[in-house]
């Protein structure tokens, strides 16, 4: 049971900053499909960075190359109002193309030394935290949120929407790349391409779980890590086939999604902003 | 006029010289960075690359298996007269390139159909996986060893039943406990599925996947395991004991080679099949090339007993004396030597004789020893 729980925390962890990650962005009204591509990008130049300056420097580019990402996917999706989601689409497969061609010389590269986990998943736990303080406690967060619900309003009183979107997008980036960063230098410390594997799209979907709330999200990301780790403890020892189980994670998020009654996106969720209109 | 001959008798020679060399082409299922599979094959093309000076070749990656057949058509254009084809879904492709195309020659991975110009190959480590299961039956302390498995195919069955029939040879009580991911990649799912049997008190691992996940995950806990595919020693220096490494090129150079020489030609190869083994060089035991138990496990391993013919010997002088006589060429023992019963109690092959190739291939009981969901696995 202990070892359970340690497993849903720990595999947990990259789902929940993923997933905090793309929140923030939603509450300001910008929708970031590109989760799975910034993952992957970061985890590739967390690797990189550590390989030649150590994992402390590994997880700062890891974060760098998020925040990267995600305001280059800003220049298309609130400078020049493109369709958010095909933005969001194109970065997705940007960071995972990208990731794949730049990482060929790390493919069987083994990093010697790797982050421990339990610190991390503590300040993802933090980070959760924080930043629903940030949401619901400070004057920016309710800025961001009125930025989400109404721009036209906050524009109205001098809120600068534009700015606080790219705020919420690129620090939402950052976490992003921190849960790449934890992938490849502390949950498994190497680099392949695509290894990031759907957990990019398991965030995207845990945002809606979630409510757009964080501190919901904490629970939605570990309630994952738990089932997960479950299909494969419980293999074998009841007689469930495989193929089921691996199902399982997904049906259940769904379930849990329908029960949990009708959830209220941001009213400005991907509407590009365009003052005067 | 006489620098216009010149030019054409130049033009001509470089013609020529063109066509002296053999264009073979390769089409992955992968990129040839994973590591794993297509890493493999990539590795094979260019040392038969470098091996043949009169070969010259061609690959596209990541080619899913809907899009195989545009592909072929394109290396057809171009020029290739021998094509390889490298993973299972291409079969069909395969099979209609070769009709449209009845002077080029395929040949296709891990496939069972062929055709007067399609040939099959596969590079099998049953034997190796046999020779680790020794090693893992002396090594578990506490009888449980561990298998990641990707998908519940004969071919990976036919790997978890040699490892398993190894590690019972050694140790008659273990029991090997398996855990699909239903996945060939997938690092998150082989991790959390080596988490869940190191939980189980597994102390030794193999797996059939494309990572070194199972390898970096059981490290962590001090468990031992073995490599798969590509020499894997250096992502666990102390815990990585053996594994397998595959050399496509062996089959590749000497499918060439009689390309080269006329023995293969479009109209016969209904019956080519390659399925190589150590004899023939296309596999190896080994944590790393050339290593195949790592010098740190060993004296364990020597120190391990087992009972062969009424006899107690080393595990170590027993793995090292199999490994031999499966590389000779003519190997006197093997893995799959009947009397084998599956774990129901079944006997899947009768006593002194050796399982058919087919009875190979299209494996479905599980070995006893073996515990765990079995899909497919007959009443």
């Amino acid at each position: 049971m202990e070892e359970a729980l340690v497993r849903a925390v720990l595999f947990g962890t990259p789902i929940l900053l993923a997933a905090l990650g793309a929140l923030l962005a939603e509450r300001s009204g910008v929708v970031n499909l590109g989760v799975e591509g910034i993952m992957a990008l970061s985890a590739l130049a967390a690797f990189a960075a550590a390989l030649g300056a150590g994992p402390f420097l590994g997880v700062v580019a890891g974060v760098g190359a998020g925040v990267a990402l995600a305001l280059f996917l800003g220049l298309f999706a609130i400078t020049l109002r493109a369709n958010p989601f095909v933005a969001g689409l194109a970065v997705a497969a940007l960071g995972l193309g990208a990731s794949g061609m730049l990482g060929k010389r790390y493919e069987g590269v083994p990093l010697e030394t790797a982050l421990p986990e339990a610190p991390l998943a503590l300040s993802a736990l933090f980070l959760a935290l924080l930043l629903h303080l940030l949401l619901y406690r400070s004057r920016f967060g309710l800025y961001l949120r009125s930025v989400g619900e109404n721009p036209k309003a906050a524009d109205l009183f001098g809120v600068s929407v534009e700015g606080v979107r790219y705020l919420a997008l690129g620090l939402g980036g950052g976490l992003i790349g921190l849960g790449g960063a934890y992938l490849s230098l502390a949950y498994r410390p190497s680099w392949t391409d695509g290894m990031t594997a759907g957990l990019g799209w398991v965030a995207i979907a845990l945002v809606i779980l979630a409510a757009w709330e964080p501190l919901r999200a904490v629970f939605g990301a570990y309630l994952f890590g738990l089932l997960f780790f479950l299909q494969f403890r419980l293999q074998g020892s009841v007689p469930i086939p495989s193929e089921a189980f691996a199902a399982m994670p997904y049906l259940l998020v769904i379930l849990v999604l329908a029960l949990s009654g009708r959830s209220r996106a941001p009213k400005a969720l991907g509407q590009p902003f365009e003052r005067g209109r | 006029m006489r620098k216009r001959v010149w030019l054409l008798a130049l033009l001509l020679g470089m013609g020529l010289a063109q066509g002296e060399k053999l264009k073979a082409c390769f089409i992955y299922v992968g990129p040839v960075g994973d590591a794993g599979w297509t890493y493999a094959h990539d590795v094979g093309r260019k040392k038969a690359e470098a091996a043949l000076p009169w070969l010259e070749t061609r690959y596209v990656e990541s080619v899913p298996e809907a899009q195989a057949l545009p592909v072929m058509d394109r290396f057809v254009q171009e020029g290739c007269k021998v094509i390889f084809a490298t993973s299972f879904g291409y079969m069909e492709a395969v099979l209609e390139a070769a009709k449209k195309y009845p002077e080029v020659i395929f040949a296709h991975a891990t496939g069972f159909k062929r055709a007067p110009n399609v040939a099959t190959y596969m590079a099998d480590f049953y034997q190796v996986y046999y020779l680790n299961g020794l090693a893992a039956g002396a090594l578990t302390k506490s009888g449980k060893v561990g298998y990641v498995a990707a998908f519940p195919i004969p071919e990976v069955k036919r790997h978890i039943n040699a490892f398993a029939l190894g590690v019972r040879a050694v140790n008659p009580k273990a029991q090997v406990l398996v855990r699909w991911i239903n996945a060939w990649y997938d690092p998150a799912k082989a991790r959390e599925a080596t988490e869940a049997l190191l939980a189980q008190g597994a102390d030794v691992f193999a797996f059939t996947e494309d990572t070194p996940t199972v390898i970096q995950t059981a490290a962590k806990k001090g468990a031992y395991a073995f490599g798969h595919y590509t020499p894997m020693l250096k992502f666990a220096p102390d815990h990585v004991v053996s594994g397998q490494i595959v050399h496509w090129d062996a089959i590749y150079i000497d499918f060439l080679k009689k390309v080269k020489e006329g023995v293969y030609t479009p109209k016969n190869l209904q019956k080519v099949d390659y399925f190589w083994l150590l004899q023939h060089k296309a596999v190896e035991m080994g944590a790393d090339y050339g290593v195949p138990i790592n010098p740190k496990h060993v004296p364990l391993l020597q120190k391990a007993r087992m009972r062969v013919g009424g006899k107690e010997v080393p595990v170590y002088d027993r793995i090292l004396a199999l490994l031999k006589d499966m590389s000779s060429p003519k190997p006197t023992f093997d893995p799959f030597t009947g009397p084998i019963q599956d774990r129901k109690g079944v006997v899947r092959i009768p006593a002194g004789r050796k399982a058919s190739l087919q009875e190979l291939l299209t494996m479905e009981w599980a070995a006893p020893g073996v515990v765990g969901d079995w899909p497919g696995e007959p009443k």
